[in-house]
């Protein structure tokens, strides 16, 4: 892809100076660029071509100092182009594969996968769900067993989100007491994605909700983290589902998601049904809303995290509450208790010579028997 | 029942324990404590969840947290008993609260799961050791006619605080995340230090002692320990006899604990059935230790009597357990649980009270240490035990079998102590020293009077 991007900035660069040789420059460029971007070589050839022809003509005019120039970068031009025609032609097969959110884009002329979904409705409507993965050609067929009085012929149609779509209308015939209806979609992308329904002549409606596999609960509380600390954002898709292809994390911001690239500050782990993403010295800017997608073939489900960084003076409030009451506790036991004894002391006068020597410095409880006394006349 | 303590024997502080007032205010420091050391462990499981999400290890590493804080609670309960005969009981607890508090302080900035195993588990376990054997010590000291319901009310607390601290962990954990919770639950435990301030220093019998052995400096060190420690207490047939014993209990006491869910689940209950058959056994734990505190010490049977007839019924429960939830039927499995639980819960009660029967009231403390730390062997062992016989034969059957007959075991034990099958508690053994050996005639003589008394 390297090799290809030089190739087609050379190419742009002579293109260019053509340009300011009073060529139709700006076209060529435009066109080269979109060269670039399907990868047809057919196309060089029609634009050497093309310019073969301009140059020609050009030669033919009185040559003056700009001309000569032409004249001599034309030729070289012919070489060039014709080196970097067979280039082109060899690198059409390199599959670009984009950065960045959407889903690859797909070789336009492979062979879809097929895929046929169908029901049968007795009642006046129905809502199918049809989960997807990869690209398919989906063949949608629709048969309804009839109302009450079944016309010979009803108009049946096709219509997505909504929307009918363009000439899908058409009559159908009664069969073995039936209508059918079927058509053929090609679901590539996520834009093809929706709710696709078959109506019948406005009375009976089948609705297909095609869609990629959802992600299941989503936790409705948010993860807490603490400044400088790490945090692990995990995302898990349902074990019924199937395997995504990736996972991708965005971050959301104010134009929408932006994704995230693993590098210092954040690591992405995927394993098959579960990612985490991780996310290392936070700061009070990481918090907010993260998406986790998970990639299939046909578009991307999102699941969706919210992260708050707090810091660490949060739970040392209530900490230093708790210290508090405790000290509080500890020292209105000990003075109870210091100023009980000190009632006991005195009161007890006679028995305390014995007990003097047994009283420490820093508590004391005075004599054992008479605060039990004490307590059994209470 | 008046107590006439003469004065001028130290040792009577010890031998008898005056049943009110202070005592009840001692029972409530022991209920606070006991849910902050027990109560707070069994609830640790919250943290599970999120330390193997951040630690990134796997479950049986992140276990280790538990099993570690409770071998070490355990192991360091002689050493807790030990220095509150050396020293004083209250400077002890407090001790041991700063320590539980500070080990979850520190865990809270813990960057490794060795951090954890460090803090959560040593450090929080040497504090749980030093509180939870001499509160339970002092409380028994401080009472004799209602011995068995003062502790069944204070060890209610484990299962009452398990209910509440769930949800209160939950929330802790959903708004601080695990550290700031964690800092909370530290300055939760240093509640334990008011608990200990509670506790009145006593004046010690021990004094005599030291005065006697300090002609030879070397030897009375040791001697000093292992008197401190109650190490005497290992050769005498009555204790170790009833240490095999609730070691055997304990074998088979905690299987349900680790697998009734599991195996409700295994026999097509529904997650919220299961869980709701453990709830309610808990709860009727907590009904049993006080219904079973309270009936003890009408005293119409000698504790020993009733100690046995709730393990052999736990035992049989626990081995009925399977049979009920093998036959389908939820009511079965529920009505059993609801017995065990009972059962279960009236056997705790008892298992500490009648360690003053066997040892004298005197060495309670040494005797609780000791018994803890033999006892802890037999907890390590029956969850794993109880584990492998799942994994041999692919169901728990096995394994609520096995344990239902090691508490039967445990019961015929006991049936082997001396005086068992006597209706009245034999007098139990003084400490034999140096000065009652003059006047042994006359200290066996009145404690069994007042010990009479009581039954």
């Amino acid at each position: 892809m390297e090799r290809e991007l030089c190739l087609s900035v050379c190419v742009i660069q002579l293109w260019m100076e053509s340009a300011t040789r009073k060529l139709q420059g700006d076209t060529r460029a435009a066109s080269l660029l979109q060269l670039k971007g399907e990868g047809g070589g057919l196309v060089v050839l029609l634009h050497d071509a093309a310019s073969r022809e301009t140059r020609k003509r050009s030669s033919e005019r009185p040559a003056h100092r700009g001309d000569r120039g032409i004249i001599i970068m034309s030729a070289i031009r012919k070489q060039l182009s014709f080196q970097i025609l067979l280039l082109f032609i060899s690198c059409r097969n390199i599959n670009t594969k984009t950065l960045g959110a959407t889903a690859p884009p797909l070789d336009p002329t492979a062979p879809l996968q097929k895929l046929e979904r169908s029901y049968v409705l007795k009642g006046d409507s129905h809502t199918e769900k049809v989960e997807l993965l990869n690209p398919v050609s989906l063949v949608l067929m629709c048969t309804w067993t009839g109302s009450q009085n079944k016309p010979t012929n009803i108009t049946g149609f096709w219509s997505k989100d909504g929307k009918e779509i363009e000439n899908s209308r058409v009559t159908v015939q009664l069969e073995n007491k039936q209508y059918n209806l079927k058509r053929t979609f090609s679901i590539a992308s996520e834009a093809d994605l929706g709710s696709y329904s078959c109506d019948f002549g406005g009375e009976a409606k089948i609705n297909f909700v095609l869609a990629v596999p959802q992600m299941g609960d989503e936790r409705d509380k948010p993860i807490v983290s603490y400044l400088g600390d790490s945090v692990v954002v995990p995302c898990k898709l349902d074990d019924s589902k199937p395997t995504p292809n990736t996972w991708n994390w965005y971050r959301a911001n104010e134009t929408g998601k932006e994704q995230i690239i693993a590098g210092q500050k954040f690591s992405i782990k995927n394993d098959e049904k579960k990612t985490k993403l991780v996310i290392h010295d936070l700061t009070a800017d990481d918090s907010g809303l993260y998406y986790c997608g998970a990639v299939y073939g046909v578009g991307i489900t999102m699941g969706r995290v919210e992260l708050k960084v707090i810091s660490f003076f949060e739970p040392l409030k209530p900490f230093i509450a708790i210290l508090v009451e405790v000290i509080i506790l500890v020292a209105a036991i000990l003075l109870y208790e210091k100023s009980r004894s000190k009632k006991d002391y005195t009161a007890a006068g006679n028995g305390a010579t014995d007990q003097t020597n047994t009283l420490s410095s820093g508590e004391n409880n005075g004599p054992e028997e008479s605060s039990s006394m004490r307590q059994r006349k209470v | 029942m008046t107590k006439n303590k003469p004065k001028a024997e130290g040792q009577r502080d010890e031998a008898e324990g005056q049943d009110g007032g202070w005592g009840w205010v001692l029972v409530g420091a022991l209920f606070v404590s006991t849910s902050l050391v027990f109560g707070l462990m069994r609830s640790l499981g919250i943290f599970f969840v999120e330390f193997v999400q951040y630690f990134e290890e796997s479950a049986q590493a992140i276990s280790w947290i538990s099993s570690t804080g409770l071998a070490a609670q355990q192991f360091f309960s002689p050493l807790g008993a030990a220095l509150c005969n050396a020293y004083d009981a209250r400077v002890v607890v407090m001790t041991g609260g700063c320590l539980a508090g500070l080990g979850l302080i520190l865990a809270s900035q813990a960057t490794c799961l060795v951090h954890l195993y460090l803090t959560m588990g040593v450090i929080s376990g040497l504090g749980w050791g030093l509180v939870f054997t001499p509160m339970v010590a002092t409380v028994m000291a401080n009472f004799t006619r209602r011995r068995a319901l003062a502790l069944g009310l204070g060890f209610s607390s484990i299962g009452l605080s398990s209910f509440a601290f769930n949800p209160l962990f939950q929330l802790l954990v959903e708004v601080f995340a695990w550290r700031g919770a964690l800092l909370i639950l530290g300055g939760l435990s240093l509640n334990i230090v008011p608990c200990g301030a509670l506790i009145r220093p006593k004046r010690r019998s021990k004094s005599p002692e030291k005065i006697n052995s300090e002609s030879k400096p070397r030897a009375s060190i040791l001697h000093r320990v292992s008197s401190h420690l109650e190490l005497s207490l290992l050769f005498e047939r009555p204790y170790i006899t009833y240490t095999l014993a609730v070691t055997l209990l304990n074998v088979g006491y905690f299987v349900p604990y680790f697998h009734l869910v599991a195996h409700s689940r295994q026999a097509g209950f529904s997650e919220y059935q299961a869980a709701f058959v453990m709830s309610a056994a808990g709860a009727t734990d907590i009904l049993g230790r006080v219904a079973s505190g309270w009936f003890s010490d009408l005293g119409h049977f000698r504790l020993l009597h009733l100690l046995s007839i709730w393990t052999t019924l736990a035992g049989v429960f626990i081995m009925l357990l399977p049979v009920s939830s093998l036959s389908g039927s939820y009511p079965a499995l529920m009505v059993i649980s609801l017995l065990y639980g009972f059962c279960s819960g009236a056997l705790t009660s008892l298992v500490f009270a009648v360690v003053p029967m066997i040892v004298g009231v005197a060495r309670v403390m040494g005797a609780l240490g000791l018994l803890q730390l033999i006892e802890s062997g037999a907890g390590l062992l029956g969850a794993p035990l109880s584990g492998f016989l799942k994994d041999v034969t692919g169901n728990y059957i096995a394994s609520f079998m096995v344990a239902g007959s090691f508490l039967i075991l445990g019961t015929l034990t006991m049936a082997t102590l001396p005086h068992y099958f006597s209706c009245k508690d034999p007098p139990p053994p003084q400490r034999p020293s140096p000065e009652d050996k003059d006047k042994s005639l006359q200290s066996e003589v009145e404690p069994s009077v007042t010990e009479r008394s009581v039954i």
